[in-house]
């Protein structure tokens, strides 16, 4: 095909090839039309659609978390401005994903595959910003800043954060807030939370997570393509900021108690102990120590995998607080139930007299004395002040399992107390009904004598045994123990008072529970105690030698230490009542104290060493009592 | 390549009229049309100001600046006698593969790539002007091989001018621009009245090349453009992206647009380099579809009257330059509107008149003015 050039016409040059040129050219132009055509006016709506959700969000305006006081007035807690380093996964292009990475890595001093790891953990949704990093020095988060264009999806918040003002002191009870997991998003999605929300995790700043958190709030931002917005367009809702809580707990009275717990422990070289007081008359907790513990701060900076790891390991378990969330064996703390039950009942009376051996014996079985010895003939008062083994297994043998496990229930052992904390334990009251399930057996006697000595099966957690004690010490009023006692608004005025809770009157007459609380004093008075003798503070209680586990070679057994007490109302000793009998007869206790040593093995109880060193703090007694010598640990165990 | 100089020659000897030509053949249209476009670009450059227009340095003082310039070069190409530029031809060839390898030698871009080459501040790109050298030499070696266009060797030689500035822009790398060139040769060996046959063949050729360029030519990036065009999903946050945000940008315009500086897609910058690249997406999206239609219109008329600046020319040169010009405005229309409205794949090829840049609106300028002195100095055709 040969195209005829000159003389083609009369300029020479082929029409044709004009013609098929601008045909090509309009055919061009009229696919472009087209297209034009099917995007801007068939489909204009969907894309005017997109566009809007392109440019306007939906963005939740947090509520600032609500404030924690001690019963004076001190603040716990409050919110400090941090910055926190944050990912939109949907901005950050996989095929830089490697080189941000390595660059946050570096600047904010953190491995790779942590950050690597938040961004994933969270990544329901691709648009939401997730937290990778808390607490970021002030440079490095100016630094991240200036470097957006080389960071994308990478974002500088300023958040707040809770500074705990009293940790580790009163991390147990406070607990702490965390990043939300996924199971709680799961769960609490609905109502409001966002992936890299924070929510409380343990103590307080879980159990009251709805009050200290408020409402947040919605509005309606336009944001540019970064996803910085630009401006509001309208704002649905107002975050309403959560209200403030007013503890129970006394800063003052906590340090006293855990500098008393600290010190028993550490001179008796011991992995774990509570120390409980309270306040006999309303329920409500003024301590609640538990060792080891942790520090709520390094949570709330955002703690690293490998620190709670090594939390999780430590040993004695920081993480657990064990006033409420296990239980142990009781040990002679659990006699007042025997003995109270046992008055009760009619099976006998505060002149009965019982004769104690050096043991007992049920068929080939002997059921020995703590003394090996005996005591002779006792009453109720020397059998519970000499805290007699043979004398409660009579008493428990009066009254049958059932029974005990009737007054065990009357005082609140072996169910939850309600304490207004999080991860409380029931703990064991042993019945027929409850071998019979459990176990598929029936009770045996010997078991029977165990449970009356708080051995065997009995194990109660040290907020239920301090819970029982306290209604001796009232007078049979058996209190839900509290933490919280007041909701405040944020500028400090009071919303709720949360009045104390009765879960019963006892169902004991006020003569029984004075012979026991003498029983109490008589613990004291008989010298069982000896070392409290001196204290020139009339005090009542019962200690506890609870053993566990397995034998030494000396055929002892590991034991815990207990001990549960009350303080009568104005409490020094009068000349007039020598023996402190007058004090303990009224109901007016103004503290009642717990202390439990675990696996203590020490020569004398060290719960009574304890609690006297907290009783010479906290009455600012002038004198120093403790007695070093009853904390030596005297059997293998603990060496 | 005797032939450039001795096709000089006789075209001295053919010309009849004076060097200066008459004004009265301006061709006031074509004037207009590229005028017209020219302020379609300013509107754009202005609502692409971020707010702030009237700021020194912004994108829409530098557009007036390069739309004076423009206009004055125009002006002064249109005074001159294109019939010089034949003269000239090897000069400028040489000029142009210089400029091109100092682009290489010195020049900056956007990673491992050099395409502009910084002159007092302002970026220049030479590549755009290189393809209007291409043109002026393209058009004098054709107009000196009259007779014999239809050989194999006139196909032939094209190539092996075109070759050298091809490859040159090709390692810069910038394929988009590269493939102008291709078009601009094609397009121009068309309308000159090249062997249809071998024209056939080359592009064939062509074709049977291109799985051998994906493998040896094409960088990473070139092949993520391609394959996400095909699939936008493949890479939704890269160049998927750019695809998704341009045509929901284009798609939101609707019948009459969001109005000048309201388009949310552009003024929040989710679309991408819309001022160079995807401008077409803004003026979708600010002047709607009657916006789009009307610039369209204008295309059409400028390559009208461009193609009969061409047709009414007395000899092959005016032919052949008139092609390429066409022949570049058309492909980067195509190419350009095409990726914007999601037919055609991402290159970096920008919208004649319409893109924020200098150089290519002084390439476009000095093109038409040649175009213009053709007009004038060969008077009017019949019809």
């Amino acid at each position: 095909m040969s195209v005829p050039l000159a003389g083609d016409s009369a300029r020479g040059w082929s029409w044709k090839r004009f013609v098929v040129f601008a045909i090509i050219i309009a055919t061009v132009v009229l696919a472009l039309g087209a297209r034009l055509f099917a995007l801007q006016i068939a489909n204009g709506g969907y894309y005017a659609g997109l566009s809007r959700e392109n440019r306007l969000t939906l963005q939740p305006l947090a509520s600032a978390r609500g404030l924690i006081f001690d019963r004076n007035g001190r603040r716990l807690v409050e919110n400090v401005p941090t910055f926190s380093i944050k990912v939109r996964a949907a901005d950050l292009p996989l095929s830089q994903r490697q080189a941000v990475v390595q660059r946050l890595s570096v600047l904010l001093g953190m491995p790779a595959a942590d950050i690597i790891e938040a961004v994933d953990r969270a990544a329901s949704n691709r648009f939401d910003l997730v937290r990778i990093a808390k607490n970021a020095p002030e440079d490095v988060a100016r630094i991240i800043s200036e470097e957006h264009l080389s960071l994308p999806g990478v974002e500088v918040a300023v958040e707040p954060q809770r500074r705990y003002s009293y940790a580790p002191l009163v991390s147990q009870v406070m607990g702490y807030t965390g990043a939300v997991t996924r199971e709680d998003l799961e769960r609490l999605g609905p109502a409001g939370y966002l992936n890299d929300d924070t929510i409380g995790k343990a103590g307080v700043e879980a159990s009251f997570e709805e009050i200290l958190r408020g409402e947040y709030g919605m509005e309606e931002v336009e944001r540019d393509a970064r996803g910085e917005v630009l401006r509001v367009s309208r704002t649905l809702r107002e975050p309403v900021a959560g209200d403030s809580l007013e503890l129970t707990i006394d800063v003052d009275v906590q340090a006293d108690a855990e500098t008393a717990l600290r010190w028993a422990m550490e001179v008796a070289g011991l992995q774990r102990g509570v120390v409980i007081v309270m306040d006999p008359q309303t329920g409500q907790i003024l301590a609640m120590v538990s060792l080891p513990t942790y520090d709520s701060n390094a949570f709330a900076q955002g703690i690293t995998t490998a620190d709670y790891q090594a939390l999780l390991e430590a040993p004695g378990g920081p993480l657990k607080n064990y006033a409420i969330s296990e239980n142990f064996p009781p040990g002679s703390t659990f006699k007042l139930i025997t003995g109270t039950g046992a008055l009760q009942d009619g099976e006998m009376t505060d002149e009965t007299v019982l004769r104690t051996a050096p043991y007992l014996s049920i068929g080939n079985y002997r059921y020995w004395e703590w003394n090996r010895r005996g005591f002779g003939p006792l009453d109720i008062y020397d059998g519970f002040g000499h805290s007699s083994d043979t004398f409660f297994y009579q008493v428990a043998g009066m009254l049958g399992i059932d029974r005990l496990a009737y007054w065990a229930n009357q005082f609140g052992l072996g169910q939850r107390t309600g304490i207004d904390l999080p991860g409380e334990v029931a703990g064991i009251m042993p019945s027929n009904e409850w071998k019979q399930r459990v176990l598929n057996q029936p009770i045996y006697p010997g078991e029977v004598y165990h449970a009356g000595i708080g051995q065997g099966y009995d194990s109660f957690t040290p907020i239920q045994m301090l819970n029982a004690y306290a209604a001796l010490a009232n007078g049979g009023t058996l209190y839900k123990p509290q933490i919280v006692r007041r909701v405040l608004s944020a500028d400090g005025s009071v919303i709720q008072e949360i009045e104390p809770e009765v879960i019963q009157q006892l169902p004991v007459d006020a003569q029984v529970l004075e012979t026991m609380r003498l029983a109490s004093r008589r613990v004291l008075t008989s010298y069982h105690t000896w070392n409290l003798v001196d204290l020139p503070i009339v005090l009542a209680g019962k200690t506890g030698t609870a053993e566990y586990g397995v034998r030494d070679a000396k055929g002892r057994l590991p034991f815990h230490s207990w001990f549960a007490a009350f303080v009568p109302r104005d409490p020094r000793k009068d000349p007039a009542d020598p023996d402190g009998l007058e004090a303990v007869s009224r109901t007016d206790a103004e503290l009642a104290v717990l202390a439990f040593a675990y696996d203590s093995n020490t020569t004398g109880n060290a719960a009574t060493e304890i609690v006297k060193y907290f009783l010479q703090l906290h009455y600012d007694l002038r004198v120093d009592l403790r007695d070093r010598d009853l904390l030596v640990v005297d059997n293998l165990y603990g060496q | 390549m005797g032939t450039l100089r001795g096709g000089a020659a006789r075209l001295e000897q053919v010309g009849g009229r004076s060097t200066s030509g008459t004004w009265a053949h301006f061709d006031l249209q074509l004037a207009f049309y590229a005028l017209a476009l020219g302020v379609v670009g300013l509107l754009m450059a202005y609502t692409n100001s971020q707010g702030t227009p009237l700021a020194p340095g912004s994108v829409f003082t530098r557009g007036l600046m390069w739309f004076a310039i423009a206009m004055v070069l125009f002006t002064l190409a249109a005074a001159a006698d294109f019939r010089w530029l034949r003269t000239f031809a090897w000069p400028l060839y040489g000029l142009n593969l210089a400029l091109l390898i100092l682009t290489i030698a010195i020049g900056s871009g956007v990673g491992e790539v050099s395409r502009w080459i910084s002159i007092g501040g302002l970026q220049f790109q030479f590549s755009e002007l290189a393809k209007i050298l291409m043109a002026i030499v393209l058009a004098a070696y054709l107009s000196g091989r009259a007779g014999r266009l239809g050989s194999l060797t006139t196909i032939i030689g094209a190539a092996v001018l075109a070759l050298p500035p091809f490859a040159l822009v090709l390692i810069q790398p910038d394929l988009g621009t590269s493939l102008v060139f291709g078009a601009i040769v094609m397009g121009t060996l068309f309308l000159s009245g090249a062997s249809l046959r071998w024209l056939l063949v080359a592009g064939a050729g062509i074709v049977a090349m291109v799985p051998m360029a994906w493998t040896f030519v094409l960088e990473d990036y070139q092949k993520r453009r391609l394959i996400s065009f095909m699939d936008p999903a493949a890479d939704p946050l890269d160049s998927g992206y750019q695809l998704t945000q341009s045509q929901i940008a284009v798609g939101s315009g609707g019948i009459f647009g969001k109005g000048l500086t309201n388009g949310s897609q552009t003024q929040l910058d989710y679309l991408p380099v819309q001022a160079t690249d995807f401008v077409g997406a803004t003026l979708a999206e600010e002047l709607g579809f009657v916006g789009c239609v009307v610039v369209l219109i204008l295309f059409v008329a400028l390559l009208w009257r461009v193609l009969l600046v061409g047709w009414r020319s007395r000899d092959g040169f005016g032919v052949s330059f008139a092609g390429a010009i066409a022949s570049m405005i058309a492909f980067q229309l195509l190419v350009n509107f095409g990726m914007v409205l999601g037919i055609m794949p991402i290159t970096g090829i920008p919208l004649p008149f319409i893109t924020h840049g200098g150089a290519s609106l002084i390439s476009l300028a000095i093109g038409l003015g040649i175009l213009q002195s053709i007009a004038m100095r060969q008077g009017r055709a019949e019809w």
